[in-house]
């Protein structure tokens, strides 16, 4: 049974969060956000609801690896016998949970054990990372992923396929997912390098305003008391995020910069000591998107210093999250 | 960088990278002489490594065949199988190819080698080793040529490679982020512009690239006749020599890369400066990791070597890789000045307040010969890495053995494959395949028995503080050090003032461990107590993420303690912390303990730490002077003994 969503727009506070999550809708190259925080603040809450919010993309039917139109089938992708291409159809952007016990044939894909049987053909058994494809990958408390399936990710984050060359297949399908990922720092830190793939990085604390603490409980409650009617209150509310997501992500492309953006970028990566050019490109990418989010097609310099705020604290070579939210 | 729209068939122009000429040139040097050897980029993260190892693919030419290796590869697809589909239909006992064979005569590409599984690595050294992959399995026996030019990535602050793997690389390049404002916009431009519409961005670029692929055409056949004087050949065994490496791999790749180079430069005859140009590439991974790379002034070319003036063809224009100067140091952002002293002096000695210590002198680590260990384990025992006897781990192939339901299903039925058509004689089954308990196969995972060496350490005011910190931290980086304990996370817990601190979390990198040992403060009072709690938060965070995890403590304390841990409790502080020790011992049964003390001798000694340890069962160490090599020796005796307690 699956359990009901708490809308996104009825979640009180956590702006950044919020945002960091939207902006990461409308412009899937900012490369996924990493939320900090203890347990019951909002942060898987936030991330299902954002579920709701991501539109469809087109497929083929019955296709488990979402192959975009237009680009080559998969060898593997199921077909009608006696029909020609497959039928195109919509589909939501998927959301793929990835449980920190998951196996590693799980999450690249292994041999499908029953079509071999039947009928001795090996073919793959796709994994989670095909499924994610085009979507979000979420990772609740990625710090206490195993290592070798971290491994893993990090070389289908970094090539954008996913190459299968184990258990007797040898396959090779696009995988591109904008990683998101929840952590309580207290259990753990985070490889560095795991923790670069996040475009941005939001540190999610209890409220402190009492009234609003007030508030999420009273939200709390009525949702749980009645989930359809509290998410029917927040449905114009909803409707109105996901059109301005549309407009945002359908203007990106076209938001411009200036070279004084292009410098207050390098000068801002230079003086916080970051390693190597991903915050360059990730505070870049960010900017325009906020430029979207706001309606604007130019990235100004307040769109930069924001943007850093997210972009560069986990990045930061001297402990990563001793800074943040202070 | 990579982004997600970057694909084989359309990389990132190899000519369009910013700056990286290192880089650059170390990776066309191993196209032009295959023979060569690997190349193996190392720098931190989001530097255009594996961009440009990409968009080597389309300089190299359509019949060099370019493939890459999966960090999840399994063995049977890199060495190759028996293939099932042909056994099942056919009854016929086929092979089918692995990543080995594909590439024989090209490139094998592995992104983030240091965390390559060891298993496979040993399968590529072979292979690479000998040039052939032979190949005993499944009833198969073959054997093909594999002969490739391998290029790896890493980030050395996700472990190093060993000293062996590391050697099999030819040349070795440190790649670092542009620091300049100009460079770094041009980074973002051209990524930017490559993101948004990668073929056009590639159009713009299709002239340099064909200029780059022809100019390796015509270095690959001049390369034959280049010629490699013999007074240079001394100079290349002197650079050698004076570098102190071992085995004569560093003298091949410099005599091979100064050729490749002439031949890319269009001349037929090597001059010392080609070799300047090289050594370092040749020579970096194969020092010590504090070292740079000496290059002494290089001999006047002898008169028969004088460049000849009919040469066949003027050399190509230097399109955007203009002749560097010769730099002797591949990394000019090394914080080692080639110009200080080898005294081993410590730059940073005699700076900070006093509160602070600088960090502690460096001193030679020499790796442990620890053979890997063959036995499953279930996570006891010595360390080093094991074959995993739970589900968990990484699958590197499969066995007869059984027991654990653990079903590697693609063995399974490779096995079953041959005797199909006579049982299907005998059945009526539907399946294609007819598998009996005889054909079971299990996986073999190899997983890391991890080991945490957390060291906690009495930082208080109290006499030498500021020497035991700062032998410590060499302790501890040595330890990181040493490449057998790569995947070995070390940490450091801090009690002084008011409470502990964990300095360092538990880290297998060395350059982290590094960057966080900066700065100690020492000094204030000894809350023993905190320092035994945060110990326990840092051990039990550890066991969540790995529940076969084999902790170390290593306790440096004198056991005085004058700050009692949380409220006042009543306790005198001393006492609350053998109370708290003995807790700890007993909520991490997997963990052992060993106390050093570190009370002055001579004195009128109190014997409080021997107290200490005999609550945690632990063994007590008194030492004259604490120095950071009997740490290490310590720390190894117990890792390396079998029981709790050191005899």
């Amino acid at each position: 049974m699956k359990k009901p969503v708490y809308p996104f727009v009825a979640i009180v506070g956590q702006e950044d969060l919020k945002l960091s999550l939207v902006l990461n809708v409308v412009h899937p190259a900012l490369g996924g956000v990493l939320i900090l925080g203890e347990k019951g603040t909002a942060k898987s809450t936030a991330v299902r609801g954002l579920g709701r919010l991501l539109g469809e993309i087109e497929v083929y039917e019955h296709d488990p690896f979402n192959t975009a139109p237009g680009q080559p089938i998969p060898s593997q992708v199921a077909r009608v016998p006696g029909q020609g291409e497959p039928r195109v159809v919509r589909r939501a952007v998927p959301l793929v949970d990835l449980p920190i016990s998951a196996t590693e044939d799980r999450v690249v894909g292994t041999l499908d054990l029953e079509r071999a049987l039947k009928s001795g053909e090996s073919r793959i058994q796709p994994g989670l990372l095909a499924g994610a494809h085009r979507g979000i990958l979420y990772v609740d408390e990625v710090n206490l992923l195993d290592d070798h399936v971290v491994d893993l990710l990090l070389d289908v984050a970094a090539m954008g396929v996913n190459t299968v060359e184990r258990e007797g297949i040898s396959f090779a399908h696009p995988s591109r997912f904008t990683l998101v990922g929840t952590m309580n720092p207290e259990e753990g830190e985070l490889r560095p390098q795991l923790l670069d793939r996040f475009g941005l990085c939001v540190r999610v604390e209890g409220l402190r305003d009492p009234s609003l603490r007030v508030e999420v409980i009273r939200r709390r409650l009525a949702h749980e008391s009645d989930a359809q009617a509290f998410a029917a209150g927040f449905a114009k509310e909803e409707r109105e995020l996901s059109e301005r997501i549309v407009a945002a992500k359908e203007r990106v492309a076209s938001v411009g910069w200036s070279d004084a953006i292009l410098l207050q970028i390098a000068r801002t990566s230079l003086s916080a000591g970051v390693d190597g050019h991903r915050a360059d490109l990730v505070m870049l990418q960010g900017a325009r998107a906020l430029a979207a989010w706001e309606g604007r097609t130019e990235v100004l310099e307040d769109d930069v210093e924001r943007i850093s705020r997210l972009a560069l604290p986990h990045r930061m070579r001297r402990q990563p999250f001793a800074e943040m939210g202070t | 960088m990579t982004s997600g729209s970057e694909r084989r068939a359309m990389p990132f122009p190899l000519a369009a990278l910013v700056g990286q000429e290192d880089l650059r040139l170390c990776l066309l040097l191993a196209a032009v002489d295959p023979r060569l050897g690997g190349v193996l980029l190392r720098g931190e993260k989001g530097t255009a490594k594996s961009t440009a190892a990409r968009g080597l693919s389309e300089i190299v030419g359509d019949g060099v065949p370019f493939v890459d290796l999966p960090l999840g590869a399994t063995e049977d697809r890199v060495l190759g199988h028996l293939d099932l589909e042909r056994a099942i239909a056919d009854g016929e006992a086929a092979w089918r190819p692995g990543l080995l064979s594909r590439v024989d005569g090209g490139i094998l590409y592995v992104d983030e080698v240091n965390l390559l599984d060891d298993h496979l690595v040993e399968c590529l050294l072979d292979a690479c080793e000998s040039g052939v992959n032979r190949l005993e399995r499944e009833g198969l026996s073959h054997a093909h040529p594999s002969r490739f030019t391998m290029i790896g990535t890493m980030n050395p602050e996700e472990g190093d490679l060993r000293p062996q793997m590391l050697d099999r690389f030819a040349l070795s390049v440190r790649v670092a982020g542009e620091q300049e404002d100009g460079p770094r916009m041009e980074v973002m431009r051209r990524r930017l512009a490559y993101d948004s519409d990668p073929a056009s961005f590639r159009g713009q670029w299709l002239d340099a690239t064909r200029r780059l692929r022809e100019r390796l055409t015509q270095a690959r056949e001049i390369l034959p006749s280049v010629v490699l004087g013999s007074s240079l050949q001394d100079f290349i065994a002197e650079v050698a020599v004076k570098n102190r490496v071992a085995g004569h791999r560093a003298d091949l790749a410099m005599a091979r890369a100064s050729r490749a180079l002439a031949a890319w430069e269009g001349r037929s005859q090597v001059d010392a400066d080609d070799v300047v140009r090289v050594a370092p590439f040749a020579l970096a991974h194969r020092i010590r990791p504090e070292e740079e790379p000496q290059v002494p002034p290089p001999p006047p070319p002898p008169p028969e070597e004088e460049p000849r003036e009919d040469q066949q063809e003027p050399p190509p224009e230097p399109l955007e890789m203009p002749p560097e100067p010769p730099s002797p140091s591949p990394d000019p952002s090394g914080e080692e000045d080639g110009e200080n002293a080898p005294g081993q002096e410590d730059p940073n000695r005699s700076e900070g307040t006093e509160s602070v210590f600088a960090s502690g002198e460096p001193f030679k680590v020499r790796p442990l010969e620890i053979p890997p260990d063959r036995l499953a384990r279930s996570g006891s025992g010595r360390r080093t890495r094991s074959r995993s006897s739970t589900c968990r781990g990484r699958t590197v192939g499969s066995t007869l053995r059984r027991g654990r339901d653990d079903l590697a299903f693609d063995a399974t039925l490779r096995a079953a494959a041959p005797h199909q058509r006579a049982r299907r004689a005998a059945s009526s089954s539907p399946l294609a395949i007819l598998v009996e308990p005889r054909d079971v196969r299990e996986r073999v995972r190899e997983r890391k028995v991890s080991h945490l060496l957390l060291f906690v350490v009495d930082g208080s005011g109290s006499m030498g503080a500021r020497k035991r910190m700062s032998e410590t931290k060499a302790a501890i980086l040595s330890l990181l050090l040493d490449a057998y304990q790569k995947r070995d996370r070390v940490g450091l817990v801090v009690f002084r003032g008011e409470g502990a601190e964990t300095v360092v979390p538990p880290t297998p990198s060395v350059e982290r461990a590094a960057r966080l040992l900066e700065t100690l403060p020492v000094g204030g009072r000894t809350p023993l107590g905190a320092g035994l709690v945060e110990a326990g938060k840092v051990l039990a965070t550890a066991r969540r993420r790995d529940p076969l995890l084999r902790p170390l403590v290593v306790l440096l304390t004198d056991g005085r303690a004058n700050r009692a841990y949380g409220a006042d409790c009543g306790e005198a502080p001393a006492a609350q912390g053998r109370s708290l020790a003995r807790a700890l011992a007993e909520r991490n049964p997997q963990a052992r303990f060993v106390v050093i003390d570190t009370e002055a001798q001579g004195r009128i000694r109190l014997g409080l730490a021997g107290r200490l340890a005999q609550e945690m069962g632990a063994q007590c160490l008194a030492c004259e002077e604490l120095r950071a090599e009997d740490l290490v020796r310590w720390t190894r005796n117990v890792m390396n003994s079998e029981e709790r307690n050191i005899p």
